[in-house]
């Protein structure tokens, strides 16, 4: 059993060594991520432009584009009237802020004031949201008016002078934004993109039956070099070496899958530590199937090039087959002939764990299919297997 | 009484309907160098290869150390070291770690894997490489390096097949002083070789091989006796005289 043990040993030795196979194995699936995170991108919180008309210039007006300024995601973009017109007769933007001439006057007076969204349609998702945290900040704005006005007429006739009012007032107002009656605070719970969440899954799949197609390949050209022979006239049995390589082909997938796995843990937080550790299990359970089938692959394949044409053909199918790139409808013909990809069990599993936050009780079928074909297939794949053609 | 260590009979072995080994028989003493010759073709590394349970005959009867081939071939490969015709290294790694995994999987511990490795590095003219990948070595380098793997563990009985073919005659003569080492240190050797007069100067006793069928067996000097003064003729002479052919045809 030790024996077995350096047989893996020296496996991962190998694969370390071989800097193609490692950058493919390792450094492609970074690469994939870097670049589902270029297109799903961390973006976690509202970001827009706010296209602002300022016919007023007067103090209100500006303490209102500076706390609109201020609001978190909001960036301001500040346009003559023609220009605003220009842009929303081309669809440019579909919701501009206009603050009338006479804005902050008729306010310094006590009187009312009006602010105005010129949009296209409704004005858009984007232009909705900005509309509502413009009223939002309008509302804030009212109510310091409202407080400043109900103070002024409570001291009223008790010689109070009005810019005292309006210090203490402000300094007041000042507080409670500091310390809010209610706060609203932002706390990351999980998943942003549903996006990666369906795709995750899939791509996480495919390299790992992608590195053991490779693997299958590390086999045949062992046997090239003659090390497979070699290792035969060792004390070493034929059980012993099949278990090793069994291993090394197993850790290979289950160390890629804890790199990609553990990089979107970090970066899209889209993990708890339970469903990481389930998501590893699955993995595990798909990795040791896949590993299996791999080694049939050795044992059959006479040359180098018949074992790639085998992996890629065999991979090839399994991620079509598997949903990877896009969810298949549940009664359709696709839905059935997936059912003989073991990557679409893996696939459903993970994507139960990481969407829905399912537990093993939730994905007994997929895991009871995924270990199924592992015990089978290992089974399966002892019998096959030949270290030499010809040989025990 | 010499003790017979390898006892083979009526082996045969055919790849598909071809005869490559066609009812071989022939026994090694304990402790000396035997040498099975023949042209290429002749059947030499598939003996080789039943003989160290990787290949399993078509028929006949294998015994070495007392141990037959049938029931306990886990005995046999622990008293086994090859070193076969194709280099078998791997070329990623160095000469040491090459040895030293080979040597675990001869049953030593780590430390004296790599003792033993060292060793034999040493023996071979190749401390200096010790840490060197294979893959930058020379063809001879390579080959010391493929002979050197097949001792560790201090096996009773080596395989040699061919351990000289395509190398310098440094590294050839590097070779043979090696083998006759190892002899002194008790080894029984079964040495395969196409050239003939190698197999004159290492082996004590030869068996001439062709078509899959010993054909001869004897001291090399005994062979050459049957055709004229042994100083005079070579084996290469008498094989001609056997079979009719050139070795070299
Ligand atoms: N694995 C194999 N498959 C088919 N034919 C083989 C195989 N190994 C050897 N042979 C054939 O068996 C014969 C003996 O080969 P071999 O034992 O390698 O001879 P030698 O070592 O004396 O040169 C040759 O004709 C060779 O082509
Ligand atoms: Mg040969």
């Amino acid at each position: 059993m030790k024996r077995a043990l350096y047989i893996t040993l020296n496996e991962v030795r190998l694969y370390l060594q071989d800097k193609g196979d490692l950058a493919f194995s390792l450094l492609l699936p970074i690469v994939t991520f870097a670049l589902i995170y270029g297109a799903f991108g961390g973006r976690t919180l509202f970001e827009a432009t706010a296209r602002v008309v300022d016919e007023d210039g007067g103090a209100y007006a500006t303490a209102l584009v500076q706390r609109l300024d201020a609001a978190d995601g909001i960036s301001i973009e500040t346009l003559t009237s023609s220009q605003a017109e220009d842009k929303l007769d081309r669809s440019d933007v579909l919701l501009v802020l206009y603050i009338p001439a006479g804005f902050s006057e008729s306010l310094l007076s006590g009187g009312k004031s009006q602010l105005v969204f010129k949009q296209r349609g409704n004005g858009g998702q984007e232009g909705q949201i900005l509309a509502s945290i413009v009223r939002g900040v309008a509302e804030d704005m009212n109510q310091e008016f409202q407080v400043r006005a109900d103070v002024a007429q409570n001291v009223e006739g008790k010689g109070v002078p009005e810019e005292r009012i309006g210090v203490a007032v402000e300094k007041y107002l000042e507080e409670e934004r500091q310390q809010p009656f209610v706060g609203v605070a932002e706390e990351l719970v999980g998943g942003s993109a549903d996006v990666i969440n369906q795709y995750l899954p899939g791509i996480v799949t495919m390299y790992v039956l992608f590195a053991l197609s490779l693997s299958a390949r590390v086999i045949v050209e062992e046997r090239r070099k003659g090390t497979l022979e070699r290792l035969l006239t060792t004390r070493l049995s034929t059980g012993e070496l099949f278990f090793g390589k069994f291993l090394a082909a197993v850790a290979r997938g289950f160390v890629q899958t804890l790199i990609l796995l553990g990089l979107s843990y970090a970066v899209f937080q889209m993990f708890t530590p339970l469903t990481f550790l389930e998501s590893l299990l699955i993995i595990l359970i798909f990795t040791a199937a896949c590993s299996a089938l791999g080694l049939i692959v050795a044992s059959i394949a006479r040359s180098e090039d018949a074992a790639n044409w085998i992996g890629v053909v065999f991979t090839m199918f399994m991620v079509m087959l598997g949903g990877t790139f896009f969810q298949v409808t549940e009664d359709s013909i696709l839905h059935t002939m997936g059912r003989v990809s073991i990557n679409t069990y893996a696939n459903d599993a993970l994507r139960k764990v990481i969407a829905e936050g399912a537990s093993l009780g939730d994905i007994t079928i997929p895991l009871v299919v995924l270990g199924g074909v592992a015990v089978v297939g290992l089974i399966i794949s002892r019998l096959v297997f030949r270290a030499v053609p010809g040989g025990k | 009484m010499v003790e017979e260590f390898v006892v083979v009979s009526d082996l045969q072995k055919s790849f598909n309907e071809h005869k490559a080994v066609d009812g071989v028989s022939f026994s090694v003493h304990k402790g000396e160098i035997f040498g099975l010759l023949g042209p290429n073709g002749a059947g030499k590394t598939t003996t080789i290869r039943m003989l160290s349970t990787v290949l399993v005959a078509d028929g006949g009867e294998i015994t070495i150390g007392g141990h037959s081939m049938q029931r306990e071939s886990a005995a046999i490969r622990s008293i086994i070291g090859v070193c076969p015709q194709e280099l078998a290294l791997y070329d990623d790694l160095s000469a040491l770690d090459n040895m030293v995994f080979f040597g675990r999987m001869a049953g030593m511990t780590g430390l004296e894997a790599k003792e033993q490795a060292m060793a034999n590095l040493k023996l071979m003219g190749l401390v200096d490489r010790a840490k060197g990948k294979v893959a930058k070595f020379s063809g001879g380098m390579k080959r010391r390096i493929n002979l050197a793997i097949a001792l560790m563990g201090n096996p009773q009985l080596v395989f040699l097949d061919e351990p000289t073919v395509g190398i310098d005659p440094q590294s050839r003569n590097h070779i043979y002083e090696n083998i006759l080492g190892l002899q002194k240190k008790g080894m029984t050797i079964l040495y395969t070789t196409h050239y003939m007069e190698e197999a004159d100067r290492l082996c004590n006793r030869v068996a001439i091989m062709d078509g899959g069928k010993i054909i001869a067996m004897d001291t090399p000097h005994q062979l050459k006796s049957q055709i004229g003064p042994p100083e005079k003729v070579t084996l290469e002479e008498v094989f001609l005289r056997l079979t009719g052919r050139s070795l070299r045809d």
